[in-house]
């Protein structure tokens, strides 16, 4: 990090994780230049590069659905968009239910579903032997198929991305951490970097779990905490599942990878915690998951074990739009599926900083949500 | 065991990609294929590179057995009819046309399976591009349904102490607590103990009656800082073990790094600890004009080689290494001169595996840094001497394998370097370098050496990536089986 920073920027992005690359992408293609994006860590080293990568268009809300048929949209055009292939495949995300009141809630997901849009439907028998010949039936009470949904390797996202920055000469930086942020009684100013003061007419928060500390050192509150999840990979072994999975009774997600890994996670405590550290119960019932629902992977070798950190709000719903205190502070925050979100959000807040308006699909999940319509009710997430 | 090909009086057979294999009865696998003249038993992922039998690097004696995939060869016993099978081959091991794969040259593959530069960007093409690169990236087919594994249900295992390294430090260590009224607990990856130490000839004291010994297991976990460590049995059919100590010691030893230069993957190129595995225990001489580098160990290695029969034709420094050459395997090295060869044992630079020790203290949220072991870790024997330096070339061949279970190649990690980026994480995550069956010991050695080397500065100047659990020591139906045994960290 020869470079010296710059005194000043139109747009100081904090997090150079997907949600503050997509926002400086889709800032750029709205014509907005003089882009500086900033990041403690290292290129892909917070959730951006420890996710599940898990798509999807349709939830059970129609806050959520509504935002999240705006990305897929977004996912589709993106490699044409940034010029370099990020590999996202449509390859179906199958919703599976194990009892009476998780297939009713499926149920009912998909009329919000199917009047937004959406194209999915529960499976028959027939069609779920087509799709899982692998999966152990005795298990699966019924399949929400999303024929749409689909994943996108991290890896191949994120340096797209990052190339595209570069390219465009957005100014991404890497190990450099905001030590603090000046405000008037109205506004956010600047940025300080050490001793260094970066002056800014826009600063867009996209910081992940360290949002609310970001929120703190302009003074202001920010609704939730950071939290530690984990996830883990097994060997890699040729085509055994084809769609993205989501089991809503076990609380577990996975898919297999491109490249013959089969990557997920699984429930951990819903409590604030900063750590990388994994731990073992998570890896033993993941293993347990997958040997109930897909036996055969009963005797492949577990790689590795990870664990990446989230800012889970209070609703796990993401936190998008203005701070309701302090002008030309934005958020892209409180993300828990913030990886597919990544794209809508982006498109959405870059609207709304260009050209100051804010989408309807975007408006639920104002920051202020909470003291005004409430906490957004989501039945459909797998918070793992 | 002197080298003989002599057979014996009972015989074991297994099939290799349906050919009958004579065995000894306490063979392993690779050992016996190794004595068949078979030294290629796996493929690399992506140029289908040839690989065998290395030590250190373990991608080599994956196979197919019995409907298993990914199974360890030099880690299991022969047992008549096992059925064992090249992976990573289409359509047929006999008829293998991936291998064509080699006569790519190794910039073709640069990104590779991982950043699809090579593959469409639309839609429907990607994802029938998508579905070949799947088949091919995924080297191994998927278990067979037949086999229908259990959950293996885990045991906890409460000690005073726990060894984890069954050599003569570990052995003296576990001794030594037990003198003191420890309860103590061993753990040892080896079949037997101080498998090497005897090899080398070396006097080994027994263990003190009374340890709980555990064989064949390989400790991978460190959690809670150490308050939790596990282990799982190489035998897939053995359930893994939670241990937790009040104190632990890592007397994990050493490993020898292989040497830093174009052709270290190659069949024939050895660990000093296989090669003596493989001449003392199984009678199997590593080739038959056989060269020994280290770092001061060739010598003693050499002798001992020698003293059952194996032809020694070199003995060097490792880091006089400049070329090991070969196809399909060893047929020569090249150091301060040409030396015909068809095997090459190094015996250094020497290293320990940093795995546990970083799991247990490692800590930070930018980056995971590992910190002093707490006062309840201790570090024996190798472990505990300082590792030795890999002296890399500031021009490595551009070929030079650095991590062989990805095909990451010194010409690869070059251009990102030369494109200004140095950070070790990102290199890891722009290549897949030490993501695959090492989990990066031995590769993050050879990685971290070779960029210091480029851009002038000290090895240990860099944070390393993150060493996770568990690098492939346990299967999903062992782990099912610690599911329920101890509860979340709350």
């Amino acid at each position: 990090m020869t470079k010296t920073l710059p005194k000043r920027a139109a747009v100081v992005i904090i997090g150079g994780g997907i949600q503050g690359l997509s926002v400086a992408f889709n800032l750029f293609e709205q014509g907005q230049r003089d882009i500086l994006v900033l990041d403690a860590g290292y290129f892909q080293g917070g959730a951006s590069g420890r996710n599940g990568t898990l798509i999807r268009p349709g939830f059970a809300s129609v806050a959520w659905t509504e935002l999240f048929v705006l990305t897929v949209r977004e996912w589709k055009s993106w490699s044409k968009r940034l010029g370099e292939n990020i590999m996202f495949t449509q390859r179906g995300y199958s919703v599976i239910s194990e009892q009476e009141k998780s297939e009713a809630m499926l149920l009912e997901g998909l009329k919000v579903q199917q009047s937004l849009g959406v194209r999915s439907r529960m499976l028959t028998r027939r069609e779920i032997d087509d799709l899982l010949p692998a999966i152990n039936k005795s298990r699966v009470r019924a399949v929400q198929h999303q024929i749409d949904g689909g994943v996108a390797p991290h890896h191949a996202v994120m340096k797209g991305l990052l190339a595209f920055c570069h390219r465009n000469q957005v100014d991404v930086r890497y190990r450099t951490r905001i030590t603090g942020l000046e405000r008037t009684t109205s506004r956010v100013t600047a940025v300080l970097v050490g001793e260094h003061r970066i002056e800014a007419d826009c600063i867009v928060a996209c910081a992940g779990p360290n949002n609310p500390d970001i929120a703190a050192l302009a003074g202001v509150a920010l609704n939730g905490f950071g939290m530690r999840i984990e996830a883990m990979a097994l060997e890699p072994t040729r085509p055994l599942i084809k769609p993205a999975i989501a089991l809503i009774d076990s609380l577990a997600y996975f898919h297999q990878t491109s490249r013959g890994e089969v990557v997920g996670g699984t429930e951990v405590p819903e409590r604030p915690r900063m750590s990388l550290k994994v731990d073992l119960p998570v890896m033993a019932n993941m293993a347990k998951v997958y040997l109930d629902m897909f036996p055969q992977l009963g005797e492949v070798r577990i790689l590795r074990h990870w664990a990446g950190q989230l800012h889970a709000s209070s609703d796990f719903a993401p936190l998008l739009g203005e701070h309701p205190q302090l002008k030309d502070f934005w958020f892209s925050a409180g993300w828990s599926y913030g990886f597919a979100g990544a794209p809508a959000a982006g498109k959405l807040l870059a609207e709304a900083i260009t050209k100051g308006r804010i989408d309807h699909r975007m408006q639920p999940f104002s920051l202020d949500r909470f003291e005004k319509t409430g906490p957004i009710v989501e039945g459909g997430i797998v918070l793992a | 065991m002197a080298i003989s090909s002599e057979p014996q009086k009972t015989e074991t057979t297994f099939l290799w990609n349906g050919m009958a294999i004579t065995a000894r009865p306490a063979d392993k696998v690779a050992a016996a294929l190794w004595r068949a003249g078979i030294t290629t038993i796996a493929r690399s992922r992506k140029l289908h590179r040839p690989l065998g039998w290395g030590g250190v690097y373990t991608t080599g004696v994956l196979a197919r057995v019995d409907g298993r995939p990914n199974v360890r060869l030099d880690q299991i016993t022969v047992q008549n009819g096992l059925r064992v099978e090249a992976q990573n081959v289409w359509p047929s091991a006999r008829f293998d046309l991936l291998r064509l794969a080699q006569l790519l040259p190794s910039k073709a593959v640069y990104g590779g399976f991982e950043h699809g530069a090579w593959m469409p960007k639309s839609g429907l093409a990607y994802r029938l591009a998508e579905r070949v690169m799947a088949n091919l990236a995924g080297v191994a087919a998927p278990a067979d349904a037949a086999l229908a594994p259990h959950a293996l249900p885990g045991q906890r295992v409460n000690v005073d102490c726990l060894v984890i390294g069954g050599g003569p430090s570990g052995i003296a260590e576990a001794n030594r607590r037990k003198e003191l009224g420890e309860s103590v607990a061993l753990v040892t990856r080896g079949d037997k103990l101080a498998r090497f130490a005897r090899s080398m000839g070396e006097p080994v004291e027994p263990l003190h009656e009374g340890i709980r010994l555990f064989e064949g297991m390989e400790l991978f976990g460190a959690y809670r800082g150490g308050a939790i460590m596990v282990g799982a049995p190489h035998d897939h059919r053995k359930a893994a073990v939670v241990f937790e100590p009040r104190s632990a010691v890592l007397a994990t030893g050493r490993r020898s790094i292989p040497p830093l230069v174009k052709g270290s993957q190659l069949p024939g190129v050895m660990d000093a600890h296989s090669a003596l595995q493989l001449a003392i225990v199984h009678g199997v001489a590593p080739g038959n004009r056989v060269a020994v580098v280290g770092t001061g160990a060739q010598d003693a290695v050499a002798a001992r080689l020698a003293a059952v029969g194996v032809r020694v034709v070199h003995k060097g420094r490792t880091e006089d290494l400049i070329e090991i050459q070969g196809r399909s395997r060893v047929t020569a090295i090249r150091a301060n001169e040409g030396i015909a060869c068809d095997a090459l044992i190094h015996a250094g630079p020497w290293r320990s595996d940093p795995s546990l020790g970083f799991q247990t203290s490692g800590e930070g949220l930018f980056q995971v840094e590992a910190h002093p072991l707490p006062q309840s870790m201790s570090v024996a024997g190798g472990a505990a001497v300082p590792n030795e330096p890999i002296r890399a070339r500031k021009n490595l061949h551009p070929d030079t394998l650095i991590c062989p279970c990805m095909d990451v190649t010194a010409g690869e990690l070059y251009c990102h370097i030369g494109e200004g980026e140095t950070d070790p994480e990102v290199l890891k995550r722009l290549t897949s370098c030490g993501m695959g069956t090492c989990q990066g010991f031995p590769c993050w050695e050879h990685m971290l050496a070779m960029l210091a080397s480029r851009i002038g500065v000290e090895p240990d100047s860099f944070a390393r990536p993150t060493h996770r659990p568990p690098r492939r020591a346990i299967t999903v139906a062992q782990a099912a089986g610690l599911a329920g045994l101890v509860e979340p960290d709350r």
